[in-house]
C-alpha cells in the first residue's frame, strides 16, 4: 500500500478532532473524504500533510512514517493541491508550476534548465502548456485549479491532496476537472480528495472514507459505502441513492436528500 | 510550431529579455554615478572623476585641481555610495518585506525600524552623544524594535503575518511616543534642533567613515536576501501551502525578517528617515520583469540604487540650499501612491 493511515489522532491544541482514522490507498486509487461539515475532514488532510502534528496513531506513505521525515521529504511524497487561489503578485503560470520544484533544490538554488523541463513536461501532461507564460492571475479558476494541479505533478509526489477541487467550479470546468483527476489516477498517482457532495465518489472514486465526528463511519468501494443506511447515519437526514441511465447508457449514482411530504426536519 | 516549443521559445526569450534589461540598467546606473560627481557647485567632469580616484592608487594628479581630489574623496564619493547603497537595501527591505507579507503596499517600516532608529538616535543626542555614536544608537534601536515586535507577536494565538503587523505597529506608536516626549524635554536652542534635522533624512552626515560602518550589515543583508531570493515566492503562497512544497516557512520568515532588518537599520542609522522608497521601487521592478523574485530582487536593488542617486542629487541642486532628501522621496513617493490606489488591477 502506498499511503496507509492507523489510528490517526490530531486536531489543534488539546482539542482533539480527528479521533483514530483508519484507511489505506494505493497508486491509481481515488480516495474521496465525504461528511458532514465539522466532521474532521480539513484537520485530517493537515495531519496528512504535515500541518498539524498527529498526537496518535501512524501515517505511512510508500513505508515511511511521516512524522520522521523534514518537510522538504515530505514534499518529495506528498503534493496539496490547494482549491485555486489568487496570489497577490501576478506571477506567470509557469513561475507558479516551477515552485513545485523547490523541495529539489538546496536553499540558495534557482530553478534551473532542468526545474524548468520539469514544469513544462508537468503542464503539458495536464494540457495546459499553451498557457505557460501567462499570467496565472488572469486565468480562469478552472484554468487555475489545472494549473496547481501541474505544480503538484512537477513537485514529483506520489500522493495529491486536493482539498475541495469541485467548490466554486461551474459544471464545465468540474467535469474538466474530474477528467484530469481520473487521468491522474491513470498514471499511477494516488489521489486524495474531499468533497461534500456524495456523487463525486460514486462516480468517479475508487475508495470511499465517509467520516462522522472525526471518526470513520464507513470505508471501502463506493458502492459499499455510499448507502443511504450510510449516508443517513453521518448527515441526519433521510438520503436516497439512485441509480440513473444517462443519455449515452452510462449507468450514473446520484443522492437525493429526501424528507417526508408534510414533515419538518427537526 | 506545437504549442510546447512555442512556448518554450518564448519563456526563453523573456529570460534573455531580463538579463538584456539588467544590463540596461547597470549601463544607466554608471552614468547615474557620472552624473552625479558633475552636479553640485563644483561640477566634477568624468575626466577629473577618473583622475581623482587614480591619485589614491599613486598616480600622479597631473595638472588636476586639489580641490577636485578633497571633493572627489571627501563629499561626493562617500555621498554617493551611501545614496546607492541606502537605494538598494530599502528597496530590497521594502520587497523581501512585500513578499513575507503578501501584500504590494507594505514598506520597509512595517515591524517598527525606523520608529526604533528614531527613538535610539533621539535619546542618544539628548544624551550628548558624538554622530558615530548616533549613528550606532539608532542602529541598536532599529534592532531592539524588530526584535521585540517580533517575539511579541510569537505569543499571539492569531496567524504569524497577522500578529507581526499588530505588534509594529504598537511598537512603532510606542517608539513615536517616546520620540516625541524627548523632543519635548529637549532644549529647544540646540538639542530640538537636531533631533528634528536627524529626522528629516538626509544624506549631508553621511561621510566616509559613517558610510564604512553602515555598509558591513547592508552587504550582509544584502547577499543573504540574494542568495535566498527565489525562496520569496514560496512565502507568499499560503501557510499550508508552501509548507506542502517542503519549506520550512517559519525559519524562512525569521532570516528574512532579519536579513531585512539589517538594511533598513543601517539605512536609517546613515541617512535618518527616508520614505516611500521601499514602497515604491518594488512596484516599479515588478512592472519591468515581473513578480518572479529571482529576478525582482536584482531589478529593486539597482532601479532602487538609481532612484535614490538621482533624488539626492535633486535634493542637492534644486534649490540653493539644500533640501532633506526624505522630503523630495516624499513628494515624489506620494503621488505615486496615489496613483497605486486608483489604477486599474491589472489582470
Amino acid at each position: 500500500m502506498l499511503l496507509e493511515l492507523e489510528g490517526v489522532r490530531g486536531g489543534y491544541g488539546h482539542q482533539e478532532i480527528v479521533k483514530g482514522v483508519s484507511c489505506a490507498a494505493d497508486h491509481g486509487d481515488i480516495l474521496c473524504l465525504v461528511g458532514p461539515n465539522g466532521c474532521g475532514k480539513t484537520t485530517l488532510f493537515r495531519l496528512l500533510l504535515g500541518v498539524l502534528p498527529t498526537t496518535g496513531g501512524s501515517i505511512r506513505i510508500g513505508g515511511k512514517e511521516t512524522k520522521t521525515l523534514s518537510p522538504k521529504a515530505l514534499a518529495n511524497l506528498i503534493a496539496y493541491i490547494p482549491q485555486y487561489h489568487t496570489p497577490v503578485f501576478a506571477y506567470t503560470v509557469l513561475d507558479v508550476v516551477i515552485m513545485g520544484r523547490a523541495s529539489h533544490l538546496s536553499a540558495f538554488e534557482a530553478p534551473k534548465a532542468v526545474d524548468r523541463d520539469a514544469a513544462f513536461e508537468a503542464l503539458e501532461k495536464v494540457n495546459a502548456a499553451h498557457l505557460a507564460n501567462q499570467k496565472y492571475t488572469a486565468l480562469s479558476g478552472g484554468q487555475r485549479q489545472l494549473i496547481l494541479i501541474a505544480r503538484a505533478i512537477c513537485q514529483s509526489a506520489q500522493v495529491f491532496v486536493m482539498d475541495e477541487p469541485a467548490a466554486n467550479l461551474d459544471y464545465a470546468n468540474h467535469q474538466l476537472l474530474m477528467e484530469v483527476v481520473a487521468d491522474l489516477a491513470k498514471r499511477g498517482y494516488c489521489v486524495v480528495m474531499s468533497t461534500h457532495s456524495p456523487e463525486h465518489p460514486a462516480s468517479i472514486g475508487t475508495k470511499v472514507l465517509l467520516m462522522r465526528a472525526g471518526q470513520v463511519a464507513a470505508f471501502g468501494p463506493p458502492q459499499e459505502v455510499i448507502t443511504p443506511e450510510h449516508l443517513q447515519a453521518v448527515y441526519g437526514i433521510e438520503m436516497d441513492v439512485a441509480t440513473v441511465t444517462d443519455r449515452y447508457g452510462v449507468q450514473r449514482t446520484i443522492c437525493l436528500p429526501v424528507k417526508r411530504p408534510g414533515e419538518t426536519i427537526s | 510550431m506545437p504549442p510546447l516549443a512555442t512556448e518554450k521559445e518564448s519563456a526563453a526569450k523573456i529570460r534573455r529579455r531580463y538579463r538584456t534589461l539588467l544590463l540596461v540598467m547597470l549601463a544607466v546606473l554608471a552614468a547615474a554615478v557620472l552624473f552625479s560627481f558633475w552636479v553640485g557647485y563644483y561640477h566634477l567632469t568624468p575626466g577629473e572623476v577618473i583622475k581623482a580616484f587614480l591619485t589614491r592608487l599613486g598616480f600622479a594628479a597631473d595638472g588636476l585641481d586639489p580641490n577636485a581630489i578633497t571633493i572627489f574623496w571627501n563629499i561626493r564619493l562617500p555621498r554617493i555610495l551611501s545614496a546607492l547603497f541606502i537605494g538598494a537595501s530599502l528597496s530590497v527591505a521594502g520587497a523581501t518585506y512585500q513578499g513575507m507579507f503578501r501584500n504590494p503596499l507594505v514598506s520597509p517600516d512595517i515591524l517598527g525600524v525606523s520608529s526604533g532608529a528614531s527613538l535610539g538616535a533621539s535619546l542618544a543626542i539628548l544624551m550628548g552623544a558624538g554622530s558615530l555614536m548616533v549613528q550606532g544608537a539608532a542602529f541598536l534601536g532599529g534592532i531592539l524594535a524588530v526584535a521585540l515586535s517580533y517575539l511579541i507577536s510569537r505569543k499571539s494565538p492569531h496567524s504569524q503575518t497577522l500578529s507581526l503587523v499588530l505588534t509594529g505597529s504598537m511598537i512603532m506608536a510606542l517608539c513615536n511616543a517616546g520620540v516625541t516626549m524627548i523632543k519635548y524635554v529637549a532644549d529647544p536652542n540646540d538639542v530640538l534642533q537636531q533631533i528634528t534635522y536627524w529626522l528629516m533624512g538626509s544624506l549631508t552626515k553621511a561621510d566616509m567613515e559613517a558610510f564604512l560602518w553602515s555598509v558591513v550589515p547592508m552587504l550582509l543583508g544584502l547577499s543573504l536576501i540574494f542568495l535566498l531570493r527565489w525562496r520569496v515566492n514560496l512565502l507568499t503562497m499560503d501557510e499550508e501551502e508552501a509548507r506542502s512544497l517542503g519549506v520550512n516557512i517559519r525559519r524562512y520568515r525569521v532570516i528574512f525578517i532579519v536579513a531585512s532588518t539589517l538594511l533598513s537599520a543601517a539605512s536609517v542609522c546613515l541617512s535618518g528617515l527616508i520614505g516611500w522608497v521601499g514602497l515604491m521601487i518594488p512596484h516599479m521592478a515588478r512592472a519591468l520583469v515581473g513578480a518572479d523574485y529571482g529576478r525582482l530582487i536584482p531589478a529593486s536593488a539597482m532601479l532602487g540604487a538609481g532612484y535614490l542617486l538621482l533624488m539626492d542629487d535633486l535634493a542637492r541642486s534644486l534649490l540653493s540650499l539644500e533640501l532633506p532628501i526624505g522630503v523630495v522621496t516624499s513628494i515624489m513617493g506620494a503621488p505615486f501612491f496615489v496613483y497605486l490606489i486608483i489604477k486599474r488591477k491589472e489582470g
